[in-house]
């Protein structure tokens, strides 16, 4: 293992602690934001992040249309990301699994315009 | 294609998903999923079965419905010449060994993708109809990051969003380098392919150090030092010992790779993005020459890319916002465009990278020599804000945007491009000519030349997407004959392809002569005597 790799171990080790001292004080509060750890597959990704780093580069960003906060329905929205459409290419279970699909989708759905998107 | 509009959709509703399910196959090729060649229907079920005991049926996909997203890319194939008969995702590379096992006992070809974002030259989908794909994305670890040398260990499946973000939580020190596409791609099947980024570790396959790959038999190669007992070396030198066997598992067919070592650029202190604009279409010849001697001696240290004015227009525009009569676009409109929109008609970006004292140093070489030559050099001071200069600030510090993709919709809403990237060597002579022919038979066929130069060292790879309408069987054919003709008439001069789509790899394979592809084909023949393997990658059956 390479020194990173060891020190990260040990920042595990004291994130752990960190957190069963937190969850006893403050239910969870000062719990690290969960990223990749090296050795381990991606965990599943809240809607907001798989939004801002995959839909967000497009939508509302000079190459597709906004899509929050039109009230877009969820399987609209589930369509258009397995299919793909025109300069928007299609995403699979294996990188957008259907766990994180359904709650993007819901996401989307329900959220308010950004005012800093513009459309294409 | 889908064969159901976005308007058809987005009418739909709330009761889309009904929609969907009746029209999802309106168009002919969508009903009829290609079998693997010579595979009876009940042997592909009877090795779907056992795939499925592989790696569970959630990830086999071998129907209709599931294997759309597999079937999506922006090049022509009005044949249906590329279309899967599947996809298996495997998460370990026990599972990859036993796919092959499978594989070969059925004689079933398979298609390996990494993240499956090939845009341009042919997304997921294979040379020919009815391999299965098999698709690694699920194996996304990133396995080892040395902070003291700066070096990488991925899986295929990781893309470089995921190593943007670990860096960023982990606050080390270094740069990756990008495609333009960072986000979505990959960055084993980016430098499997040979691609390239902006920063000064651009050349990828240059950067990378050391490789797994699992042979079709399912014995397991590590390259370079990979192999030796207890290494430490792996990522730290390339070259092991005897033959250097990375190359030829580099475009090719001749395994399926597991894992790749890469070196990071250490984060410099200070960077400085540039842009130097030239007015005229003929100006890139003397932007060529400028620019050579300073790759050469790394006075310019970065992937330098020289931008026509259209490549950028079509990022941020559609072609009915500049041009609605027929044919190829007149050449003052797009001067005229271009400067309104602050562009000339060649934009050649370039960065340094350093200390304050350093780039001082150099910056007023560069400046001389581009500015005696006709250039107009600018940089944050006049630039910021313009979205070309932020979009290559970007990308020449290995930072993360799709903005690229946009040019994919030039035509319209229903998209279409696919890349023909000859080499030449970074002589003024060879850009003009290369343009000048370029630009001759894509008008012929109607099409805009949107040009890109991405200088290397000594050489440029001359990356030009053909935009079209894939909604438009006419458009698509253009397409396919004008891609054609650019293979064979630019072949005529020398000039080949880097790389090349899914639909031209014989054809350019041919143009690397017959001793080259016998000694594939040998290769091949070595390494997977049943062609289990991506049959027709790179012309290699
Ligand atoms: C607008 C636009 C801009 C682009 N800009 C760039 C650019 O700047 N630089 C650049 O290089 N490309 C560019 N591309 C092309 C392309 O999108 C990228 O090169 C992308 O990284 C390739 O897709 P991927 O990483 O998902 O690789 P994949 O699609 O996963 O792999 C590509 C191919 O490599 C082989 N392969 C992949 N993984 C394996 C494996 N593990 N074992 C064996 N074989 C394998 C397969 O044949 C596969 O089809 C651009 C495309 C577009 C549309
Ligand atoms: C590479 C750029 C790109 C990415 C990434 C992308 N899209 Fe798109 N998307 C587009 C484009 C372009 C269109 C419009 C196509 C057209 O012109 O009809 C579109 C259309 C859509 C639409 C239809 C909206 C409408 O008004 O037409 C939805 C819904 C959608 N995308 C959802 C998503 C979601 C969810 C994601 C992330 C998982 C995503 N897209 C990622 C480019 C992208």
């Amino acid at each position: 293992m390479s020194r990173h790799g060891l020190a990260h171990a040990f920042a595990r080790v004291a994130a752990a602690a960190a957190l069963l001292v937190a969850v006893s004080v403050a239910s969870g509060t000062g719990a690290l934001a969960a990223g990749q750890e090296l050795g381990k597959v991606l965990p599943t990704r809240s809607p907001e992040k798989v939004y801002s780093s995959t839909c967000g580069y497009c939508h509302g960003h000079n190459v597709g249309p906004i899509i929050r906060g039109r009230g877009l329905p969820v399987e609209t929205i589930e369509y258009f990301v397995r299919h793909g459409n025109g300069a928007m290419p299609a995403f699979r279970p294996t990188e957008i699994s259907n766990t994180e699909l359904k709650a993007l989708a819901q996401w989307i759905s329900q959220a308010p315009v950004d005012a800093k998107e513009h459309g294409q | 294609m889908s064969g159901i509009s976005r308007r058809d959709i987005l009418a739909a509703g709330a009761v889309g998903s009904s929609l969907v399910a009746a029209r999802a196959f309106a168009t002919p090729l969508d009903g009829t999923r290609m079998l693997p060649k010579r595979m009876s229907r009940s042997t592909f079920a009877t090795a779907v079965k056992e795939l499925q005991a592989i790696v569970g049926s959630d990830w086999v996909f071998a129907d209709e419905e599931s294997t759309v997203s597999y079937r999506k890319s922006f090049i022509p194939d009005l044949r249906g010449e590329h279309v899967p008969s599947g996809a298996v995702a495997p998460e370990s590379v026990e599972e990859v060994q036993a796919i092959l096992k499978v594989a070969n006992k059925y004689r079933l070809p398979l298609w390996p993708i990494s993240t499956g974002h090939n845009m341009g030259y042919g997304m997921a989908t294979p040379a020919s109809s009815g391999q299965m794909i098999l698709d690694l994305k699920r194996m996304n670890r990133i396995l080892d990051f040395d902070a003291e040398l700066g070096t990488i260990l991925v899986e295929p499946g990781v893309t470089y969003q995921q190593i943007h973000d670990y860096i960023a939580e982990h606050k080390l020190p270094y740069w990756i380098d990008v495609p333009t596409v960072g986000p979505i791609v990959s960055m084993v099947g980016n430098t499997l392919e040979r691609g390239v980024g902006y920063t000064p570790y651009g050349d990828h396959f240059f950067m990378q150090c050391g490789m797994e790959v699992v042979l079709a038999d399912g014995s397991v190669l590590k390259t370079g030092m990979g192999s030796v007992q207890n290494s430490t070396t792996w990522q730290a030198f390339k070259w092991g010992y005897g033959p250097y066997l990375d190359g030829i598992f580099t475009q090719s067919n001749f395994g399926v790779v597991t894992k790749l070592g890469m070196w990071l650029m250490p984060q410099p202190p200070v960077y400085k993005p540039f842009v130097v604009r030239y007015p005229n279409a003929e100006d890139v010849a003397k932007a060529t020459d400028t620019i050579r001697p300073f790759r050469m001696n790394n006075l310019i240290p970065n992937g330098v890319l020289i931008m026509g004015a259209l490549y950028q227009l079509a990022m941020f525009k559609r072609r009915t916002d500049i041009f609605n009569g027929t044919g190829a676009i007149p050449e003052e409109l797009i001067k005229a465009e271009a400067r309104r929109n602050g562009l000339g008609m060649w934009n050649t970006y370039f960065a340094l990278y350093g200390t304050d004292a350093t780039i001082a140093a150099t910056e007023p070489i560069l400046r001389a020599a581009f500015e005696a030559s006709g250039g107009e050099v600018l940089t944050e001071a006049e630039m910021t804000g313009n979205p070309w200069f932020e979009h290559h600030k970007t990308l020449m510090r290995g930072g993360m945007t799709l903005e690229e993709i946009g040019l994919v919709r030039w035509w319209g809403s229903n998209g279409g491009a696919v890349a023909f990237a000859p080499v030449a060597p970074a002589k003024g002579a060879e850009t003009a000519g290369q343009s000048a022919l370029a630009r001759e038979i894509m008008n012929k066929h109607g099409f805009d030349y949107a040009p890109a130069y991405a200088v290397g060292g000594r050489e440029l790879h001359h990356i030009i997407f053909l935009m079209f309408d894939k909604g438009d069987d006419d458009s698509s054919a253009r397409a396919e004959t004008c891609i054609n003709e650019m293979i064979v008439r630019f072949g005529e001069k020398g000039w080949c392809a880097y790389r090349s789509s899914v639909s031209t790899m014989d054809l350019v394979a041919r143009q690397y002569g017959e001793t080259n592809r016998t000694v594939n084909a040998r290769i091949k023949h070595a390494l997977d005597p049943n062609h289990i393997l991506a049959p027709g990658k790179q012309g290699i059956a």
